[in-house]
């Protein structure tokens, strides 16, 4: 009976196919929108863990709590480097300055903004730099206080095009004035929204160089490589308390483990993934109304049928059946639709913003689930209605 | 007295019909006995109750009182699903607008009362087959029901009457809408059928339809008016009409 009933209910829906596309919409588009909408969450999760993750989640960032009462015997030091990697567990530390400044491009009417990184050799490792030509900054850089530059693949490109950047100078316009800066080495620029947004350059100077220009003894941060993740906490508290002891001041360093930024972010996705599904789901739920009105027009149709049908035998619950497995047909098939709308949509997008959707196996299986269930949720009422309907006044309704 | 010969025994049976405040009584007390076998009219004008009767013969209603055993079993207490399996394994109808379903071919049409009584795939073509041949129907299986004529409209429906195998066919008006011609070759196909033992209960309003049949019963206000009966039959049948 039930194989029958699904093979009817195929050959109705299939047989009126602008009324089935008409009232599967609201389905497709709801689930298409969940399912774009978490695989592009997904991707992008996917994407920052794995960047956090080649970056270690072992690793600590180490600097001034900035609001609070900070005296300049508080602020960090090169020194400080060796008191964080006096710690035990400490495998690598690097110092970190950080200025801005702007990058005259080949067109000299043209610059790029760009982040300018003091730092040590150090850095390379922690910061996990996919190197394309050349080198990264080395030991006698820093000594000598060089004005060697790393740059990213990006700024090479615009600021020189396709000639090798190597050995070539850059104009680094900063706040004291414009510093030449000779390219060393090339590492590859970070991907993401690179087609949409115009993100500022980072270019790698020694930190004795930077420090110079900038005419400072201390830095911002500090970068730590630690070799047993299980006990972050208690490491942080170790570290914050050996800077304490030689600055001679309380509580005024901040110790961030990295991986509770990537739980951060991961949260924040996660939440507005979840937002925007619950807006989705809404959609569904309309949708589903609609199956239920375009079903109770089928119904009101097809009351002569019923009425045959039951006067050859069919009982309610065969009638309601019928159409029962009609709507979830008509919201399975709407389901399948969505899914494979949401996976290509999801594609689209992901090119557009540089994130690589991820569609995971359940959320597919629950959006047919789900579909299905509208189907039936909303497709009771109406089957309910042809399957009372008296055969006597049903074969006579025109 | 229960002859096990009667197809079909009603005794005093009543329909009354609650329209708002109005009650309509539609029958008045009917008993009527059929034996196996026979083919018989109904009569009567609009409102006379015979439209009634075959929806309470045919089990699309059920009686306010009396009793109608079909083919022995007590069917006036059925409702609900019970009712409808005893229409669907034991009553045939044919309608005066045939009543086929337009999206389905001649052959899912007669397959369809076999669908709903359970019958399995190889056995419902089978049955299919040799119904539609039956009626001479079987080059026509897989045309819908626009494709076919009256004739062959109303052909196809005996056919899917045929296929449970039931009790009683009762056909409504069957040649009303169809041309002389048509109309013939359908009485031909009943009365091949009734040769056969089929128990056929036909209404009609044509008393040149109703004469091809052996027994005519006239309904008025609810009750059977006259009964062309043979008289032995008259005399069971008389003790149970009330006036």
């Amino acid at each position: 009976m039930l194989a029958e009933s699904i093979a009817s209910a195929a050959s109705s829906v299939f047989g009126s196919k602008t009324r089935s596309i008409l009232t599967m919409l609201g389905i497709v588009i709801g689930i298409s929108s969940v399912i774009m909408i978490s695989s592009i969450g997904r991707g992008f999760q996917e994407s920052v863990n794995s960047q956090f993750a080649k970056m270690g989640a072992a690793s600590l960032q180490i600097t001034v709590k900035y609001d609070t009462d900070v005296t300049a015997k508080d602020l960090l030091n090169l020194d400080d480097v060796d008191i964080v990697s006096s710690h035990p567990r400490v495998k690598e530390a690097a110092p970190l300055l950080q200025s801005t400044g702007k990058i005259q491009l080949l067109n000299p009417e043209d610059y790029r903004e760009a982040y300018i990184l003091g730092c040590t050799g150090d850095l390379k490792s922690i910061q996990t730099l996919d190197m394309r030509q050349g080198r990264f900054l080395a030991g006698p850089d820093v000594s000598n206080s060089t004005s060697s530059a790393v740059i990213d693949s990006n700024l090479a490109q615009k600021a020189f095009g396709s000639a090798n950047p190597i050995g070539k100078t850059i104009q680094a316009s900063m706040w004291f004035g414009t510093a030449p800066l000779t390219v060393v080495g090339v590492y590859k620029s970070d991907e993401f929204g690179a087609n949409y947004f115009e993100l500022p350059s980072i270019i790698y100077v020694p930190i004795t160089t930077l420090m110079k220009m900038d005419n400072v003894s201390n830095i911002d941060a500090v970068y730590a490589n630690v070799d047993d993740r299980g006990s972050m906490e208690r490491i942080s508290l170790e570290i914050s308390k050996l800077l304490s002891l030689s600055h001679r001041n309380e509580d005024k360093y901040s110790v961030q483990n990295l991986l509770d930024q990537m739980d951060a972010v991961n949260t924040i996705v996660s939440d507005v993934t979840g937002f925007v599904s619950l807006i989705a789901a809404i959609s569904l739920f309309v949708g589903g109304i609609g199956v239920m009105n375009i079903m109770l027009v089928t119904v009101t149709e097809r009351t002569r049928e019923i009425g045959i049908r039951k006067s050859l035998g069919a009982t309610d619950w065969n009638i309601q059946l019928q159409f029962l497995v009609e709507a979830v047909i008509l919201t399975a098939t709407g389901g399948l639709i969505g899914i494979g709308a949401g996976i290509l949509g999801g594609t689209l997008l992901g090119s557009v913003i540089d994130v690589k959707p991820s569609a995971s196996i359940s959320n597919i299986l629950a959006a047919v689930l789900i579909a299905g269930a509208t189907g039936i949720a909303f497709g009771v009422y109406p089957a309910r209605k042809a399957a009372k309907l008296d055969p006597i006044e049903a074969l006579r309704y025109e | 007295m229960l002859f096990s010969d009667f197809i079909i025994q009603i005794e005093d049976l009543t329909k009354i019909y609650s329209v708002g405040e109005i009650e309509v009584k539609a029958l008045r007390g009917v008993s009527l006995r059929v034996e196996k076998g026979e083919f018989i009219s109904i009569m009567g004008a609009s409102g006379s109750g015979k439209s009634t009767l075959m929806n309470v013969l045919g089990c699309l209603d059920s009686p306010t009182s009396g009793v109608y055993l079909l083919d022995g079993k007590d069917v006036s207490k059925l409702a609900g699903g019970s009712l409808a399996k005893a229409r669907n394994k034991q009553i045939g109808f044919v309608f005066q607008s045939f009543n086929l379903l337009p999206k389905l071919s001649a052959a899912a049409n007669v397959e369809l009362p076999m669908i709903y009584a359970g019958v399995g795939a190889k056995t419902r073509k089978r049955r299919t087959y040799a119904a539609l041949a039956k009626v001479g129907l079987e080059n026509r299986m897989n045309h819908k029901p626009n494709e076919l004529s009256g004739g062959q409209k109303q052909r196809v429906a005996i056919a899917r009457a045929l296929v449970n195998d039931p009790s009683i066919i009762l056909a409504d008006e069957p040649t009303g809408n169809l041309d002389s011609k048509s109309g013939n070759e359908i009485m031909e196909i009943f009365r091949e059928l009734n040769a056969e033992g089929a128990t056929i209960v036909m209404v009609t309003h044509e008393s040149s339809i109703a004469r091809q049949t052996e027994r005519i019963l006239s309904f008025k206000d609810g009750r059977i008016e006259n009964d062309s009966a043979r008289p032995l039959q008259q005399i069971f049948g008389i003790r149970g009409v009330r006036p």
